[in-house]
């Protein structure tokens, strides 16, 4: 359906990695009537793949594009994830799982956590994960879908570990499946309008000129067109964040079974992931440089890694920050042309995924960019940034490590305002910042604060008045509720099998 | 290693209206051990929450969790069930919609199909199907609430209650008097203040008392927060109010909400008698405004808009009219008035109030009374309202709003607001404002519609067969108690 007659809006993306092809393909699955989407990609040019490890959110992405779970997982040689088991972060020899999923229900209009920490105080409480689904289905390597309702199985979600360099590729079958039309080759020069100083055209090494009315700056840390060519400020977060480096090596299982989640352990100089895919494990070392050489790294990760190693370290390099514009003239970064922050909580794809769904419900008709939809952008990708940024730092500065210059430093360093007054308000209250826009709510802040240490003065105090004995019948009856029925659910190898045997019996 | 504060062990409240025994009743029920005492003042008729004959759905759930039954509601105050409230007039002559309650409001899953069929505003003359099934019910006559769980479409209705305010606060009066809170009536004398906020406050029986939390629910007399000296106010728009004797008592499932050239004109169909309040512009004189109401006003109250910066300072929680004082439009002042009482029993301080719970309290409470402004000045900004509140000039938020919605279909997202998405988009259809719509849904194909259009036909027509005629339900429900 054509709508009266406007011409589509041609929207060129720059970048053939994981964030330009989910651009590319989705845009092209949902707006089949107002988009004509081109992207642009050189093979001269390596991929990052950020991001093996993902959020609940992806599986909406997927969803909405219409993909089939199985034949995606298959694609990704993906596994599922329940949560990420942190070590060593609040100190050495700690470790909790922030799971996808909730700690316990309320009571009598007080939060479970105000129960668990009075029980706690009185030395009656089991550890805080033993209240959660999804905590104690992932020390299991239990897997199964949530189910529906409002029953204690339907209190987690869940999201996938899968081959980074493999989903690139899908999403791009996918987008030239969909109507993308692609181009290959470098570009040399972009051409801008005199007056209004907007993107008109990519020159390519060949002298093709590629127009567009909207340019999709996917690009990489590079930045050709957001960064190089507008000049668009950039806002350092190395003070914060003072990460700036990965080594990446691939080895073997080590065992039969699958974690269905992700682990990531404090190191001296940053911490390390093992993310368990079907085929492999992927392992990397995220550190500072500032603190650690690059060399220092590799062989620290290669002493760590488990398995067998299936290829040499990697470095990645990279910035936490952000361009202070996402949306700037014709001109929108969707993933690292736009900003980076660490791996730690496996935001990267849920970024672009945000700024992809935010362009496509702002997304210009005719060409014709309104500058209150482009305010309307960059205003809500500035409060998902924010909101990570701060929940990232948290995991850096909630610790009593001091046994490295790195811990050091993040232990003592000042953080953002917005975060200091949520810390200060857990401090003494006990209590967490509400929200209900952006990522990360109360469980993810109690998960962090509880699991690296960081106890309350003060808890409320209507917890006191109750009978401790009854509180901790109840607490006990909810962790026998979670394991028993957690015992009932396959193992997450069995499922991942039964799902590929799923598939492979259908019809192709 | 964290350990609970120290209970509240006195908490005095300032106010004689619905809202400081409800939120007497609140406290007392969250700190059993708690002397709670309410110190009665005479309120104002300017105190709309301690006036409001009905609220929205959240109230329902307060109420249930405070134990104030439904059947208590409707069997010794007067109540009974609102499915929407039915907007005339706001988008122009002949424009009408209705603003139904729940996340199963109909008209939101598919705008592309409710832009089509049901919810869009229409102009005069043009048929206008039904754009909720609470609108078919409505239309109808039939509903029943629904006891136990269920899932069919009409276990996912929500709906308002109204009540009998007088009937409704002797019956609060009496539960809070059976749990333990101390009425003292005569009036506040004097607030003394000390170093950490109020220091006590006495009666003009001459008791004098001492608390370790004041909560201020005196209406716009604010006796305690208004002797604060770090209390701001920020002013807003002026009304005129003018109430028709009270007529005839009914049961309807709905309400009515009419824009006239002299202002808004609100009929409140209660069970004890139907409510008809104008909402004049302050410049309006009295002949036109009987004109308006069709009677002669049987009373007037003017009314200027204000509401204090920080609801809770030091000592002192400013909760309903002495927080805000707003025009009563879409029973937005005793929502916000339960939502900050609700938010009050969530945050409850110990004896040593924490700054830090202090000001998460102030900046979710700023979040409500942001989003209650916002709504109140999306009334004023609807097509018509902006000639008849000529001057009440939208701010840019809602503007930016507007927009969003009406060129994309967009509904900016709000923390602490009053309405959920579907509800959002019920009132902007109701007040007229077309949505536009969002690129995502412009490729949907024709037969998707027709499904989902079939799909709400035949979920109506098993509602109106399930359903039973609302007044005989009712009169069941009454005749049950009685029995």
């Amino acid at each position: 359906m054509q709508r009266e007659g406007k011409p589509k809006t041609r929207v060129v993306v720059l970048g053939g990695g994981t964030a330009g092809w989910m651009t590319a393909a989705g845009l092209a699955k949902l707006l089949p009537d107002l988009a004509e989407v081109t992207l642009v990609e050189s093979e001269d040019i390596g991929i990052v793949g950020v991001g093996e490890a993902t959020l609940p959110h992806i599986r909406g992405f997927v969803e909405r594009l219409g993909i089939d779970e199985a034949t995606f997982m298959r694609a990704t040689h993906a596994t599922y994830k329940l949560g990420i088991d942190f070590r060593d972060f609040g100190s050495i020899g700690t470790s909790y799982i922030h799971p996808f999923g909730s700690f316990g229900e309320e009571v009598a209009g007080v939060g479970f956590h105000h129960w668990w920490l009075e029980l706690e105080r009185q030395g009656m409480a089991a550890p805080l994960g033993d209240y959660s689904f999804a905590v104690a289905a992932a020390k299991a390597n239990r897997f199964a879908p949530p189910a529906e309702g409002t029953s204690l199985a339907s209190t987690y979600g869940y999201a996938y570990q899968f081959d980074a360099t493999l989903f690139g590729p899908f999403m791009r079958e996918f987008g030239l499946a969909n109507g993308v039309t692609r181009h290959e080759g470098r570009v040399t020069s972009v051409e801008r309008d005199g007056d209004s100083g907007d993107v008109r055209a990519l020159v390519m090494e060949d002298g093709r000129r590629i127009e567009g009315d909207l340019f999709v700056d996917c690009s990489g840390f590079r930045s050709l067109l957001l960064g190089e060519t507008l000049g668009e400020e950039w806002e350092d977060w190395t003070h914060w964040l003072p990460c700036d480096r990965a080594a990446a090596m691939p080895c073997t299982h080590e065992t039969e079974d699958i974690r269905p989640y992700t682990t990531a352990t404090a190191m001296p100089a940053g911490w390390r992931w093992q993310i368990p895919l079907q085929h492999r494990m992927g392992n990397g070392y995220v550190f500072s440089s500032a603190h650690l050489s690059e060399d220092e790294a590799c062989e620290a990760i290669r002493v760590a890694a488990e398995g067998e190693p299936l290829a040499d370290p990697r470095v990645l390099r990279f910035r936490p920050g952000r361009r202070k514009h996402s949306w700037s003239h014709n001109v929108i970064g969707v993933g690292l042309a736009s900003g980076f922050l660490e791996p730690l909580e496996s935001t990267s794809i849920y970024l672009a995924q945000m700024a992809i769904t935010y362009l496509i419900e702002l997304f210009p008709e005719g060409g014709a960019i309104d500058g209150r939809d482009r305010d309307e952008f960059n205003r809500l990708v500035d409060i998902e940034y924010d909101r990570v940024r701060d929940f990232l730092i948290l995991h850096y500065h909630v610790t009593t490590r001091d046994d490295s210059e790195f811990w050091n430093h993040v232990r003592t360093m000042a953080v953002p305002d917005s975060l200091a007054a949520k810390m200060d308000l857990w401090r003494k209250a006990g209590r967490i910042e509400k929200y209900a826009d952006g990522l990360f709510y109360d469980a993810s802040w109690i998960a962090v604060y509880v699991g690296q240490g960081l106890l309350p003065d003060k808890h409320d105090t209507r917890t006191a008045f109750a009978d401790p004995h009854r509180v901790a019948a109840a607490l006990e009856r909810l962790r026998q509720e979670i394991d028993g029925e957690v015992a009932r659910m396959p193992v997450h190898v069995a499922y991942l099998k039964r799902e590929a045997a799923r598939l492979a019996a259908q019809p192709a | 290693m964290s350990a609970a504060g120290e209970p509240l062990r006195r908490i005095a409240i300032v106010g004689g209206g619905q809202v400081a025994i409800l939120t007497a009743i609140g406290l007392k029920r969250a700190v059993p051990g708690c002397e709670v005492v309410v110190l009665v003042t005479q309120g104002d008729p300017r105190d709309f929450a301690d006036h409001a004959a009905s609220a929205l759905p959240f109230s329902n759930r307060l109420h249930h969790r405070l134990g104030i039954t439904e059947d208590v509601l409707i069997g010794q105050a007067g109540g009974s069930h609102r499915l929407i409230l039915r907007y005339i007039g706001w988008g122009g002559a002949g424009q009408h919609g209705a603003m139904a309650y729940g996340s199963a409001s109909g008209v939101p899953q598919q705008a592309r199909f409710a832009a089509q069929w049901g919810g869009g505003s229409r102009s005069a003359g043009a048929a206008r199907a039904p754009g909720s099934l609470a609108e078919v019910l409505a239309n109808a006559g039939r509903f029943a609430v629904h006891q136990g769980e269920g899932t069919g479409p009409v276990d996912k209705l929500d709906y308002a209650m109204r009540w009998d305010p007088a009937a409704y606060r002797a019956l609060l009066s009496a539960e809070a008097q059976r749990i333990g809170v101390r009425l003292v009536s005569g009036g506040i004398a004097r607030v003394e203040m000390g170093a950490g906020g109020v220091a006590a406050i006495s009666s003009t029986q001459g008791e004098r008392m001492t608390a370790d939390l004041y909560v201020d629910c005196s209406g716009i007399a604010r006796s305690v927060i208004g002797a604060h000296p770090e209390a701001e106010w920020r002013e807003g728009t002026e009304r005129t109010l003018y109430y028709a004797p009270l007529g005839q008592g009914m049961l309807a499932l709905e309400d009515r909400l009419s824009l006239l050239p002299e202002g808004w004109l609100l009929e409140l169909a209660s069970r004890s008698g139907l409510q008809t309040i104008l909402g004049a512009r302050a410049d309006i004189h009295e002949e036109a405004a009987a004109r308006a109401l069709q009677t002669q006003p049987a009373a007037k109250v003017a009314l200027h808009e204000d509401a204090v910066r920080e609801p809770w300072i030091g000592n002192v929680i400013a909760i309903g009219d002495a927080a805000a004082c707003m025009e009563p439009l879409a029973f937005l002042p005793i929502d916000l008035a339960h939502r900050m009482l609700d938010l009050l029993l969530e945050l409850l301080p110990g004896r040593i109030i924490d700054p830090r719970e202090r000001s998460e309290f102030n900046r979710r409470a700023r979040l409500m009374l942001d989003g209650v402004h916002e709504s109140l000045a999306l009334h004023r900004a609807a097509p018509f309202a902006r000639q008849v509140f000529a001057g009440d000039d939208p701010p840019d938020a809602v503007l930016s709003a507007i927009d969003q919605y009406t060129r994309r279909g967009r509904l900016p997202f709000r923390e602490e607001y009053a309405f959920e998405a579907e509800e959002r988009i019920g009132l902007y259809e109701a007040l007229g404002f077309t949505r536009g719509i969002p690129p995502q849904e412009r490729s949907g194909d024709a037969r998707h519609v027709a499904a989902l259009q079939a799909e709400f036909e035949r979920s109506a027509k098993a509602a109106l067969a399930q359903l039973p005629p609302y007044g005989q339900w009712m009169m069941q429900r009454l005749g049950a108690r009685q029995a």
